[in-house]
């Protein structure tokens, strides 16, 4: 194990050490924490310069309140629900089919498709933009939640392809090989066989994509532009408009729009690493 | 015999009847995706007052008849005897299919659109008979953006993120050589720090330009350690005298982008930090061991044996920095918008300020900044490809 072990350390070392990491934490995280209070002291406090000592009085029900009240928070929350889920839905599903022909088929397209998937997927947002934006345009989608729906599944079964094709390439051949020998049907061996092995896959991927959608904000500004369709990320940054200078209510709604990325990554996360975290073992 | 032979002519013979079926089916969902599914149509069927309401419902309508076609066709393509005879040179192709049309659509064909639009003047408008109302200019965009300063300060800027974000790969290794140990807790403390990669790009921007705010942000409290005192003014309130004020950074031209790229360096740290770590647990304990019997220690042991076993890991967190780079939009977007006066632009921001930003509507230069910005980005994805084509040709 490198670095050595702090158990090996002295008393004293291992005591210090044990003490930074909170420091660490602390000074990492600070302005996350600082935020976290502002959100919760009432707005006179900023005003007198109380940004970071204790907070005259603890308002987060009525901060959060306020946020839901005076805005439409919980549409464009609603929203973000109804983008990401169906883009989930959609890219991993078809990665799943993609992802097992160019891992289990032998053909002369294969690694030239599959290289086509993952350059597809770096590519910048910014080159694609306009086609899409006409494109959506031209099928009356533009604007509309099903509009930014489509371009998102499109685009991230570039990357789940890129995932399930390794994970798919890692099982064991054999397994395929002597089913296809026995007679079974190609689709019978996707659907009974390899399906069932690439759960942990779907899961990564599904709280991967979860959180890039949930989290985009290149795409809903560019796809949507009514009021009502709005996802939270464009909507919190609408908020930051209209409250100048409010900063416990600007502090709140960003927090709101950052808790659902964070439950799902601590619920999922050995998924969530695992599927960042692809390529970084091999070799 | 006579059975054997039965069943196995079955096997290969057309299925005329499967065909049939769904050669009819599928002309069917055909001619109602393109002649009777259509908004007017909708919009009278289900009664909506305004052309805009029937929207969402005849796309639904059209993706449920498009849906139909393609199993129909599925089942026309597997009922014939060529299918039945090469299923596994015809497999790959129907699992592709939709997947891979779908993101041609999206992806694929947009970037060679682009590049058309690139020699283009157009506003992104057509007239009342669907006609582009755009004209043809050659490389004229390209020469304007030449003779544009804003498009060298983007580049600059562009540089500026891909060199100072390259931190990220250090600082990430760093962290992650702190935090790999086994006492109490430690775990948690790994997702704690991994946290900001989690917040979306927005708030992340939101957090930092509040902390910069040089009102009431976090820096100018720190600053106030150092450089302000509290004072009683005339009328009784409490006010702060700063002997140096604190720097407004996202106001300051000259500051601007490198406040940008610091707010941007936290959630890229966190990532790499997490690559590295699960890099480090797959280290192998005897060349570590080995290494030490040889009196190999700290800087020694991390460059000559740990850092070669996590290449895979650099090389990651390496490509993930420098599209994370080139990608920077969201940040500039909630936190200066380009400015002080153009100076915080890269050229993702810059192409959508000129293609939809500001009502400026030029969608062909805009196009031709897009090029360049995956131009450059070519580099590194044909680097990347290419590594991985070297470890697909290891793995045969």
């Amino acid at each position: 194990m490198f670095p050595t072990p702090v158990a090996k350390y002295s008393g004293w070392a291992q005591w210090s050490y044990k003490l930074a990491i909170p420091v660490a934490l602390f000074l990492w995280l600070l302005p996350l924490l600082a935020i976290f209070m502002t959100s919760i002291r009432p707005a006179s406090d900023i005003a007198q310069g109380n940004v970071f000592g204790i907070p005259s009085s603890f308002q987060m029900i009525q901060n959060y309140a306020e946020v839901f009240a005076k805005t439409e928070a919980l549409q464009y929350l609603i929203n973000t629900l109804i983008i990401t889920i169906p883009t989930m839905i959609i890219s991993v599903g078809l990665a799943c089919l993609t992802g097992y022909a160019l891992a289990i088929y032998r053909f002369r397209w294969s690694l030239p498709l599959f290289f086509l998937f993952v350059a597809g997927n770096f590519v910048p947002f910014q080159i694609l933009m306009l086609p899409v934006v006409d494109m959506s345009n031209r099928l009356e989608i533009i604007n509309t939640v099903p509009g930014l729906v489509m371009f998102h599944a499109a685009f991230q079964t570039g990357f789940c392809t890129l995932f399930m094709r390794n994970f798919i390439k890692a099982l064991p051949f054999e397994l395929i090989e002597s089913a296809r020998l026995e007679g079974v049907d190609e689709f019978r061996i996707f659907w009974h066989l390899v399906l069932p092995l690439v759960r942990p896959a779907i899961a990564a991927l599904s709280v991967l994509i979860f959180t890039f959608i949930w989290n985009d904000f290149f795409w809903a500004t560019v796809m949507i532009q009514n009021d009502a369709s709005l996802p939270i990320t464009v909507g919190v940054r609408t908020l930051n408009g209209e409250f100048v200078q409010q900063w416990h209510l600007i502090s709140a709604a960003s927090l709101l729009a950052a808790v659902p990325p964070v439950i799902m990554f601590f619920i999922a996360q050995k998924h969530f690493i695992a599927g960042l975290t692809l390529g970084a073992t091999k070799g | 015999m006579t059975t054997t032979s039965a069943i196995v002519s079955d096997r290969y013979s057309t299925s005329t009847s499967q065909v049939l079926i769904s050669i009819a089916v599928l002309l069917a969902c055909l001619i109602v995706l393109f002649f009777v599914v259509d908004t007017a149509v909708v919009q009278d069927w289900l009664g909506y007052a305004r052309r805009e309401e029937a929207r969402v419902p005849t796309f639904f309508l059209r993706i449920v008849v498009l849906i139909g076609a393609i199993a129909a066709a599925f089942f026309a393509i597997t009922g014939t005897s060529s299918y039945r005879r090469n299923r596994v040179s015809y497999a790959p192709w129907l699992f592709l299919a939709v997947g891979l049309a779908f993101f041609m659509v999206y992806v694929i064909i947009p970037i060679f659109q682009s590049f058309s639009y690139s020699f283009t003047r157009w506003d992104g408008l057509y007239d009342v008979n669907g006609i582009w109302t755009g004209e043809w200019v050659g490389f004229r965009n390209y020469g304007l953006l030449l003779n544009d300063p804003n498009f060298y300060t983007s580049l600059w800027n562009n540089l500026l993120w891909l060199v100072l974000f390259m931190l990220a790969v250090p600082i990430g290794l760093g962290i992650a050589l702190f935090l790999n140990q086994t006492v109490t807790g430690i775990r948690i403390y790994k997702s704690l720090f991994f946290f900001p990669f989690v917040i979306s790009q927005v708030v992340v921007g939101l957090i930092f330009a509040w902390a910069y705010n040089p009102e009431f942000g976090l820096l100018s409290e720190i600053w106030g350690w150092f450089y302000c005192e509290t004072k009683v003014n005339i009328v009784g309130n409490l006010t702060k005298v700063c002997s140096v004020d604190p720097p407004s950074i996202l106001g300051n031209e000259h500051l601007a982008t490198y406040g940008i790229i610091a707010a941007g360096l936290w959630p890229q740290i966190a990532y790499c930090m997490i690559l590295y770590l699960t890099g480090l647990n797959n280290v192998s304990p005897d060349q570590v061991e080995a290494g030490r019997l040889d009196g190999a220690k700290g800087w020694n042991m991390l460059w000559h044996v740990i850092l070669p076993q996590l290449r895979p890991a650099t090389f990651i967190a390496i490509v993930v920095t420098v599209i994370g780079a080139l990608r920077s939009f969201d940040m500039i977007a909630t936190m200066t918008q380009g400015g002080p006066f153009g100076s915080t632009n890269v050229l993702a921001y810059y192409m959508y300020d000129q293609a939809v930003g500001e009502g400026v509507g030029r969608y062909g230069y805009g196009s031709a900044i897009a090029t360049v910005l995956f131009l450059i980005m070519l580099v590194y994805i044909s680097y990347f490809l290419w590594r991985m084509y070297q470890d697909e040709k290891g793995a045969h």
